[in-house]
């Protein structure tokens, strides 16, 4: 049983402050994973929890004691580090079993542990080998199972699979999904930047932005119901289209170029506002029907089962992308109508946080 | 590929019109090589020649080789004090590369594994050490190993070897483990490694090809160290090599055979310890200055 309690944590280097208050619960048995572009502090906030980075303020408390000064070791928290970390002068064996023998466990009881490890993990016919003697996936592993022998109750990933190719990274997320599914009781705290990760590996995401916690939620929240622009921007790909719009009255939205469109909730006249729809909720307009947007189409990527037009932009705007079905003949060049489906819509207010029917008379 | 299928000709000229230089460039290069390993042994070797012969053989005809091979000279010489002399020296060797070694290592540990105020400040003071002169030290240094009592024991030369060798191993060693991830660190640290352990068990044993280059540079030096060795050393039993030689010479100095052989004997270990390990020496010299 591992909860996890961080209560205003702050972390400064010199006089720059790195994290600015990070409130956050982590259940236990849960796979959290910490999201946002670089240098936001994914890695600092792990390895403050980790105990690798002192904490300047706030409190860390696992199952309720205090861990602020609590040594890394004795947290019961295991990391898989971005570059493995793997001593290069032991034998895949002697890596899995430096822990443990500094904690002073028997041999028979190390061995065995060991051995349980390296059956799960496929390792058995390398326990001999030096780390310089296996391949990329095969030292992630390794380096997965020496957290593993520990029996941690919180198991830490700092982007453990950025150092893959594709196809093994994919091999490696199913093989962490699983991991996850046999040890249900250990709490797990990922990082990456990478959205496929996050999304399928995820019971909830931590989405940051500059020492700040933007967002916290399960995969399909942060998707439907992203709090603010930035997640909105951030969790999808390819990424929400943003336009600026003014409220009509009642429903109706005024979009740049004469587009209209709806909104879920009635707004007050006047307001403005940021209007967002993913490229999956655009299709074309049926003929009559009022467009959001029209513009001519300057790029198309065919998937095949859908295909990303990408629509001329006005200049310097980001361009509009539309997902449709692939079977849709479309050409570059051409003029598009696009309709959104109105409850797919997107609200924000001018300062970016997300609209509700609450707050509908914002102006 | 391409390029000469469709010129055979241009081609069958070029290979043999370069052949000859490039085989000319080569022979003169070896013969440099060759000339140069020759300029450096020959003496060396001519030493050692004339060790296994007479003094009256070596007046009459220097440069020939030994007509007959005595050990006589070489048996006088050890008999004569050198084997005290390699004994201290080996003493005052062996020590001091421990303690050296083991100090600067500690060292440069501290100095690039944890976070000390005025950090640059304590790097620039250890390494200022290397800018010291041991002779403009020298007087207070007999002054001060004159009140401890250490004059004339092995432990002033041991103490002073250490303290001058310092720096400049931490040095090295420090440059060395700059380089090493600190993952590594951290990874031990989270499987409860202290400090002591990460040091011997995990940065030790990466950095042993810089500590094996810090031995051998430290072997060079204390085996050849002369200055602390004469003026703090007096007596047949705690004189080093280098300064026994010197009161070798002094004393059977027309013995020639006999200097010769003694000499050869306190130039051997080194040679030997040299040739076992230059690989590691040079390996661990570049790679640590070269960051
Ligand atoms: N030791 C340090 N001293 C000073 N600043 C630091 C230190 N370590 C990290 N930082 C700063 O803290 C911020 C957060 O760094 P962190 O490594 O946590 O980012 P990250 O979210 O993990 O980024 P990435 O995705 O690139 O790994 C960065 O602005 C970085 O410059
Ligand atoms: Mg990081």
């Amino acid at each position: 049983m591992a909860h996890l309690t961080l209560r205003d944590v702050r972390k400064t280097y010199g006089y720059m402050e790195v994290l600015h208050g990070i409130d956050l619960d982590i259940p236990s048995g849960e796979f959290v994973v910490f999201v946002g572009p670089s240098g936001c502090g994914k890695s600092t906030l792990l390895r403050t929890i980790a105990g690798l980075e002192e904490i300047s303020s706030g409190e860390f408390r696992l199952d309720g004691a205090l861990m602020n000064r609590v040594a890394p070791a004795q947290r019961g928290i295991a990391m898989v580090f971005q570059s493995y970390a793997l001593y290069p002068h032991m034998t895949v064996y002697d890596n899995m079993a430096f822990g443990l023998k500094i904690a002073g466990l028997p041999r028979r009881e190390i061995r065995a542990r060991i051995e349980r490890a390296a059956e799960s993990l496929q390792l058995s016919p390398y326990l001999d080998r030096f780390p310089k003697a296996l391949s990329g996936g095969q030292r992630q592993r390794v380096a997965i199972g020496r957290a593993i022998v520990r029996n941690p109750r919180v198991f830490l990933f700092d982007e453990p699979l950025s150092n893959l190719d594709a196809a093994l990274r994919v091999a490696t997320r199913i093989e962490i999904a699983r991991l996850k599914q046999a040890m249900p009781g250990t709490t797990m705290i990922y990082v990456t930047h990478d959205q496929t990760e996050a999304m399928t590996l995820a019971d909830r995401i931590v989405v940051l932005r500059d020492g700040r916690i933007e967002q916290v939620g399960s995969p399909v929240e942060l998707y439907r119901r992203p709090a603010n622009l930035f997640v909105a921007r951030f969790i999808g790909s390819p990424a929400m289209n943003v336009l600026a719009a003014e409220a009509q009255g009642g429903t109706r939205l005024r979009l740049p170029d004469g587009g209209l469109a709806e909104a879920p909730f009635e707004i007050a006249p006047g307001t403005a506002l940021q209007y967002g729809i993913r490229p999956e909720d655009l299709r074309p307009a049926a003929p009559g029907e009022a467009a959001a947007v029209t513009g001519r189409i300057s790029l198309i990527e065919q998937l095949g089962e859908v295909q990303l037009a990408y629509l001329e932009a006005a200049d310097g705007a980001a361009p509009l992308v539309a997902k449709l079905p692939g079977t849709l003949p479309l050409a570059t060049g051409q003029r598009i109508a696009l309709a959104p489906r109105p409850e797919a819509a997107h609200l924000f207010g001018e300062d970016g946080e997300r609209l509700r029917p609450a707050a509908r008379i914002a102006a | 590929m391409t390029d000469i299928s469709h010129m055979p000709a241009a081609a069958d000229d070029a290979v043999p019109a370069r052949a000859p230089w490039a085989l000319l460039g080569r022979a003169m290069l070896q013969a440099l090589l060759v000339a140069i390993a020759a300029l450096v042994l020959y003496p060396l070797i001519w030493m050692a020649m004339n060790g296994f012969r007479s003094n009256a053989e070596i007046f009459n005809s220097p440069f020939a080789l030994p007509a007959h091979w005595s050990f006589a000279a070489y048996a006088a010489a050890w008999q004569n004090g050198v084997s005290q002399f390699v004994l201290s020296s080996l003493v005052v060797t062996g020590v001091s590369i421990v303690t050296t070694v083991f100090i600067s290592a500690w060292a440069a540990y501290g100095l690039t594994r944890t976070t000390i105020p005025g950090q640059p400040l304590v790097v620039g003071f250890i390494l200022g050490g290397m800018m010291l002169s041991p002779t403009v030290a020298l007087v207070p240094l007999v002054r001060m190993m004159q009140d401890f009592g250490l004059y004339n024991t092995h432990w002033a030369l041991i103490l002073l070897y250490t303290a001058f060798r310092v720096p400049f191993t931490t040095f090295l060693i420090r440059a060395y483990m700059l380089d090493l991830p600190r993952d590594l660190d951290e990874a031990a640290r989270m499987d409860g490694a202290s400090e002591g352990q990460i040091f011997r068990k995990i940065i030790l044993p990466l950095c042993r090809p810089i500590l094996v280059s810090c031995v051998i540079l430290h072997v060079l030096f204390a085996w050849n160290e002369y200055l602390f060795a004469m003026i703090f050393t007096n007596s047949p039993e705690t004189r080093t090599l280098p300064v026994g030689l010197t009161s070798l010479m002094s004393k059977h100095g027309t013995d020639f055979a006999q200097v010769f052989a003694a000499m050869t004997i306190s130039a051997l270990p080194i040679v030997i310890v040299f040739f076992l390990t230059q690989r590691y020496f040079i390996r661990g010299l570049t790679e640590g200055i070269g960051k």
